[in-house]
């Protein structure tokens, strides 16, 4: 189900990670990155292989598995798929659609390019892996 | 022996979170960088603590610990601190000296400044903490 341009600015406005773009920053956003769905029970990005890019959550939730074990349920506004990009390795986890999953995809190519036109975005991405890191980092200890 | 402007320069580009930036952001980082001298045992930043800054190694070496379980080993050319830089929220981790350690100290607010301006450091520090969230992650399933 696409959405209309329109909807998907005012969708994107609403995601923190888009949160201090101005409405024709939204717009190239929209135009940049592409819709894509997955049925429930779809792996997304495969443990172990190549990365196919950064992707954002409009609706549904996806599971982070790790050699099979749930690790995080992602939802609506998070995003996946920038490690494996950003290293250019393959991902560490598996990606899997918990139910219908509406997602906005951008080839890894594009991504480091797409970050520094958006400086904003870039600084919303780097607190919320700081937040994972220290995350993870509780896990351990 | 004070570190002079120039070892700053050439020491902060070896640190790979320093890699490809331009000219004036590395002349602006060196004149920010301030060299702090630990001795042998002293506690460089302490868990629980609320960061103002990242450190660089330039001389000597450091153990990373939690509690009392030591995590890892740095030498010259590694960084710590670099999460403070985002938010200032309490370390989660302490770093020590294990012999006299020359560091090169950046506050957050100077590292913030040059973040907004120079979107290489701000994607360098990105795969900083994405290499280091991959090693947590690879860590934790052995």
């Amino acid at each position: 189900m696409a959405l209309s341009q329109l909807e998907l600015v005012d969708m994107l406005s609403g995601l923190s990670l888009f949160a201090d773009l101005s409405r024709p920053q939204l717009e190239q956003v929209a135009h940049k990155m592409t819709e894509e769905s997955f049925p429930q029970g779809q792996r997304i990005l495969r443990q172990g292989f190549t990365g196919t890019g950064f992707y954002v959550i409009l609706e549904g939730e996806v599971a982070v598995r790790v050699d099979g074990e749930d690790r995080a349920h992602l939802a609506k506004g998070d995003f996946f798929g920038e490690m494996s990009v950003l290293l250019g390795e393959p991902p560490v986890a598996d990606i899997v659609a918990l139910r219908q999953l509406h997602v906005l995809h951008l080839g890894g190519p594009d991504l480091e390019d797409f970050l520094r036109e958006h400086p904003p975005v870039m600084f919303r991405m780097l607190k919320t892996m700081a937040l994972r890191l220290k995350n993870a980092t509780r896990w351990r200890s | 022996m004070p570190v002079s402007i120039e070892e700053k320069a050439a020491a902060l580009g070896r640190v790979p979170l320093f890699a490809g930036l331009n000219a004036d952001t590395m002349a602006r980082l060196s004149d920010v960088a301030g060299e702090v001298t630990f001795p042998a045992e002293h506690y460089i930043v302490l868990q629980g603590q609320v960061g103002s800054g990242l450190y660089v190694i330039m001389r000597g070496g450091a153990r990373v610990l939690s509690g009392s379980r030591e995590l890892a080993r740095l030498g010259p050319g590694d960084f710590f601190g670099e999460l403070a830089v985002i938010d200032q929220e309490p370390r989660t981790a302490s770093v020590q000296a294990t012999e006299e350690t020359v560091c090169l100290g950046l506050a957050s607010w100077d590292l913030l400044r040059l973040l907004e301006s120079d979107s290489t450091l701000a994607l360098n520090l990105i795969r900083a903490l994405t290499a280091r969230l991959r090693s947590v992650t690879d860590q934790h399933r052995h």
